[in-house]
C-alpha cells in the first residue's frame, strides 16, 4: 500500500471532516483531541564518542521547554521536552523517534534529531501520521531541500553556505591562495566540491584538498603536505573537539604562516580555552564562520539575557553557569524555530500536523530571533542563510568578529 | 518420572522439531510473528524487523563460528555486502529495463550470491591461520569492505560515504514500501534461514562442518576437506549476512557505511555468544537479548526515573552499565549461552515435581 504525501488515511480524512464541520461551527478549528501537553522529542548523543556535545546541549533543552511553557506553550498547551539517548547512532535515534511515537502518539509535535544520519533515515520514514516537523545537530546541505525534505529545517547555514562566506571573506581580504582540510567523513566532505567551484569564481586557486582521519589523524603528515602546498588559508571542516587544534598547532610549530579557518562545529570557546590552557596560544588568530552571535556578546539580545538568567539560577556551579555553548545555541535556536512554526500553525487555526508546519515554515520571514542573528533571520530552502567571520584570540579568550553579517 | 523423550526411529530422532516443546514453541512464534502487523504499533515492527535482521545475520555468523569453529569478527562486511549489491542490482536491473516485479528475485540471490563471494575470499586465510589469528584476518576484512564502499572510485555505485538510495521490492505486484509491510518479508525470510540453517546439520556436509570444529586434522584424516568445507562454511555463512543486509536495504530507505562497521561485527558475535554457539535457538535468544534489553531498560528506566532532561542525562550511562553488566553476567554464569539456561528450564518442566535441574 502506497502512504504518499497526497493520501488521505481514514483518520485523517475523519480529521478532516471533523474540523470542517468545527469551522462551519464557529468552533476553534483545532480538533485534534488536545493532550495535557504537547511532546517534542530529542535524540541526543549522551553517551559514545560525541557524548560531550549531547550532555552539553540538554541543558538548552531543558531551558527551551521552561521558557516555551512561561510564554503559555505551544496554542495554549503546555509542552515535554523529551530526551533520549542516541550513542551517536543513526538507528538508535530512528528507534528512539518511533519509540516516541508510538508511545505519545498525536501528543508529539516536533523533533530534535543528532546527525546527518539520522536525518537522512529518518526522512523517507516521514509519511503521514509518521511525519513531524524536526530540526537536527546537522547543517548537511542535502538536507536544505523543501522538496526531498519538506519537514526538516536547519537553524543556520549549510556546510556550503559558510564555507561561502569564508572564501567571499578571503576575497575580500585579498587571498589568493587556499587549502582545504577535511576529515575523512561525509561530515567533512560536505562542502568541499562547492568549495572547489566557489573558490574558482573568486579567483582563488585551491591549493590542496586533504583528507585526515577524523580522530587521531597523522597530524605530522598533514602539515607537511600543507607546507608544500605553500597556501595562504587553509579551511578546516569536518571535525568538532579533536584533530583541528593539533593541525593547527603542528602548523605553527612548522613555522607555516598559513591563516587557519574553521566553520560551525570547528569554532567552539569551551574547546579553544582548553586547547590554550592546555597546550598554549598557538590558537590565537583562528578565524571561522558562526552563524551565531557567542553568548557573552548579549547587548540587544533579550533572547541571550532571558538565558543568562536562567543559567545563573539553574546551572550554578557548571561551566554553563555564565556561558552556553555555540552547540546549545543551535540547539536552542532550532527549537525556538520549531516552537514558534508550530505556534503560527495553531493561530491559523490549523491542526498541528507536519504538513500544516511544514507550509508554515517557509512563512518566517524577517524575523527577530531575540539576539541569535545580527539581522533578522529569514528561512529560505528550509535553512538560514546568514553568518560572519570571528576570529580568536588567546589572551582574551573570545571570539570577536572580523566581517559584517552575510547573506548567502 | 519422565526422563527423556523417546524415539522408536532414526527419521524421528533426525526430525527439526522432535519434541512436543519445540512444536509449541516454532509454532507460536510463527502465529506471533503472523499476527503482528494486525496489531503491533510501528515501534514494535521496528523492534521486530530489527531482530529478524540480526537474526538472519546471527544464524550465519553461527555457520562459521558455533558449527565450524572459525572465529570471525569481520561478518559486518558480509552484511554491507548484501545492503549494498541488492540496491546496486536493482539499480542495473532498473536501467536495463527489467520489469520491477522480476527484480527482487534477481537481486536477492545475486546480493546472497555477491556476498557468499567475498566470503569465500576472506575465509582463504582459515586454511592456514585459526584462533585469535583468523579473527584479525576476518577483522581486517570488514575494514577493508567499508573503506571500499566508500572511496570515491566505486562512490558512483556505492554513494560513497553519503549512502545508498535503497529500492521498495515488489514482490508478485505488491510493492514493500512500509516497514510494515518489509516486515512480513524479513520475518519469512528469518524463518526460512533458521529452517534451512538446521536442516544444513542433517547433512554431510553439515556434519563435516562440525568435524571440523571439532578437531580440524582428525576430520582430514576422516576424508573431510578442510579447504572445501572451511570455504563452503565461509560461503554459507557470509551468503546468509548478504541477506540480513539486502533485508536492511529493503527496510531502511537509505544505507550508509557507518551502519555495518565493526561494532556491528562485534554485537553479531556478542549476540552469539549469549545465546549458545551451535545451537539451532542460540541466535534467536542472543538476538532477543542484544536488540531487546537495550530498549526494554530504556523504556523501564525511563518509567522509573521519570523522562525529564535531568534524569535522561543520568540514566544514559547507566542504561549502558547494567547492560554491559547483564552481559558480563550471562557470560560468567552460563558461558554456553541462554540456550542452555533453557534446556534446563525445559528439562526441569519435563520432570516435575521430581528431579530439577
Amino acid at each position: 500500500m502506497t502512504l504518499g504525501k497526497s493520501s488521505i488515511s481514514r483518520r485523517r480524512f475523519i480529521k478532516s471532516a471533523a474540523a470542517a464541520g468545527a469551522a462551519s461551527l464557529a468552533m476553534p478549528a483545532i480538533v485534534r483531541a488536545q493532550p495535557s501537553h504537547y511532546i517534542i522529542g530529542a535524540s541526543l548523543p549522551m553517551t559514545g564518542p560525541f557524548a560531550t556535545a549531547g550532555q552539553l546541549i540538554a541543558p538548552s533543552l531543558k531551558m527551551f521547554e521552561a521558557f516555551t511553557n512561561q510564554a503559555g506553550g505551544i496554542g495554549g498547551v503546555p509542552i515535554k521536552v523529551a530526551v533520549e539517548d542516541s550513542g551517536y547512532v543513526a538507528q538508535n535515534a530512528l528507534a528512539n523517534y518511533q519509540r516516541l511515537l508510538a508511545s505519545e502518539g498525536d501528543a508529539v509535535i516536533g523533533y530534535f534529531g543528532d546527525s546527518t544520519g539520522f536525518m537522512k533515515l529518518v526522512a523517507p520514514e516521514l509519511k503521514g501520521e509518521q511525519a513531524r516537523l524536526m530540526s537536527s545537530t546537522s547543517f548537511a546541505s542535502e538536507l536544505a531541500n523543501p522538496e526531498t525534505n519538506p519537514y526538516q529545517f536547519m537553524a543556520g547555514p549549510t556546510y556550503e553556505d559558510q564555507f561561502d562566506i569564508l572564501l567571499q571573506n578571503i576575497a575580500a581580504e585579498g587571498g589568493k591562495s587556499v587549502a582545504f582540510i577535511h576529515s575523512n567523513t561525509e561530515f567533512g566532505l560536505d562542502p568541499i566540491e562547492f568549495g572547489k567551484k566557489r573558490a574558482a569564481e573568486l579567483g582563488i586557486e585551491v591549493k590542496l584538498i586533504e583528507a585526515t582521519k577524523p580522530q587521531g589523524a597523522d597530524v605530522a603528515t598533514h602539515v607537511t603536505k600543507l607546507a608544500q602546498a605553500d597556501a595562504e588559508y587553509c579551511i578546516l571542516q569536518g571535525y568538532v573537539t579533536g584533530v583541528w587544534p593539533q593541525l593547527i598547532g603542528g602548523a605553527r610549530q612548522f613555522g607555516l604562516p598559513t591563516k587557519f579557518m574553521g566553520t560551525f562545529w570547528g569554532m567552539e570557546k569551551l574547546i579553544a580555552d582548553r586547547v590554550t590552557a592546555e597546550a598554549g596560544p598557538f590558537l590565537d588568530g583562528y578565524q571561522g564562520v558562526m552563524p551565531y552571535r557567542y553568548f557573552y556578546d548579549s547587548e540587544d539580545a533579550p533572547r541571550y539575557q532571558q538565558m543568562a538568567a536562567f543559567s545563573k539560577e539553574h546551572f550554578a556551579g557548571t561551566p554553563l553557569e555564565n556561558y552556553m555553548p555555540t552547540w546549545g545555541l543551535q540547539a536552542m535556536l532550532s527549537l525556538d524555530l520549531l516552537a514558534l512554526t508550530l505556534a503560527k500553525t495553531a493561530e491559523a487555526g490549523k491542526e498541528l500536523t507536519a504538513d500544516n508546519a511544514a507550509a508554515m515554515l517557509s512563512e518566517i520571514k524577517d524575523h527577530d530571533t531575540g539576539g541569535f542573528f545580527g539581522p533578522n533571520a529569514t528561512i529560505k530552502n528550509n535553512k538560514i542563510g546568514i553568518g560572519r567571520v570571528y576570529q580568536y584570540s588567546a589572551e582574551s579568550k573570545l571570539f570577536t568578529p572580523t566581517s559584517d553579517w552575510l547573506e548567502v | 518420572m519422565i526422563i527423556g523423550n523417546r524415539k522408536t526411529s532414526y527419521l524421528e530422532d533426525e526430525k527439526i522439531l522432535n519434541n512436543n516443546y519445540k512444536k509449541a514453541f516454532v509454532f507460536g512464534m510463527i502465529a506471533l510473528a503472523i499476527a503482528l502487523p494486525f496489531f503491533a504499533d510501528d515501534y514494535t515492527i521496528l523492534m521486530a524487523s530489527l531482530v529478524g535482521i540480526m537474526l538472519i545475520a546471527v544464524v550465519g555468523v553461527n555457520v562459521v563460528i558455533g558449527y565450524t569453529g572459525l572465529l570471525s569478527l569481520g561478518h559486518a562486511g558480509f552484511v554491507a555486502i548484501g545492503a549494498y549489491s541488492v540496491s546496486i542490482i536493482h539499480n542495473l536491473l532498473g536501467e536495463w529495463g527489467v520489469p520491477d516485479v522480476l527484480q527482487p528475485w534477481l537481486a536477492l540471490p545475486g546480493a546472497m550470491g555477491v556476498a557468499a563471494l567475498i566470503g569465500i575470499l576472506v575465509g582463504l586465510p582459515s586454511l592456514r591461520v585459526k584462533g585469535i589469528y583468523l579473527a584479525v584476518a576476518t577483522l581486517s576484512a570488514n575494514f577493508i569492505i567499508i573503506f571500499l564502499i566508500e572511496i570515491d572510485t566505486f562512490s558512483q555505485w556505492t554513494g560513497g560515504r553519503l549512502g545508498l538510495t535503497t529500492p521498495d521490492p515488489n514482490f508478485f505486484g505488491w510493492v514493500l514500501d512500509s516497514q510494515r509491510e518489509v516486515y512480513a518479508l524479513i520475518a519469512f525470510c528469518a524463518f526460512a534461514t533458521i529452517l534451512m540453517v538446521q536442516n544444513l546439520f542433517r547433512t554431510r556436509v553439515g556434519r563435516a562442518f562440525i568435524a571440523i570444529r571439532e578437531k580440524d586434522y582428525s576430520a582430514e584424516i576422516l576424508g573431510v576437506s578442510l579447504l572445501k568445507y572451511k570455504l563452503t562454511s565461509f560461503a554459507i555463512s557470509a551468503a546468509c549476512c548478504g541477506l540480513a543486509g539486502a533485508m536492511a536495504a529493503y527496510f531502511y530507505a537509505k544505507v550508509l557505511p557507518e551502519q555495518f562497521e565493526l561494532a556491528l561485527s562485534l554485537q553479531l558475535v556478542a549476540a552469539l555468544i549469549v545465546g549458545g554457539m551451535g545451537r539451532t535457538m542460540g541466535p534467536v535468544f542472543g538476538t532477543i537479548i542484544i536488540v531487546l534489553v537495550p530498549e526494554i531498560l530504556k523504556i523501564s528506566m525511563g518509567a522509573m526515573m521519570g523522562s525529564s532532561i535531568e534524569a535522561a542525562q543520568l540514566r544514559a550511562p547507566i542504561q549502558e552499565i547494567v547492560f554491559g553488566g547483564l552481559i558480563i553476567g550471562f557470560v560468567l554464569f552460563e558461558p554456553l549461552g541462554i540456550s542452555q539456561i533453557m534446556d534446563r528450564f525445559f528439562r526441569a518442566l519435563n520432570r516435575w515435581p521430581f528431579a530439577r535441574g
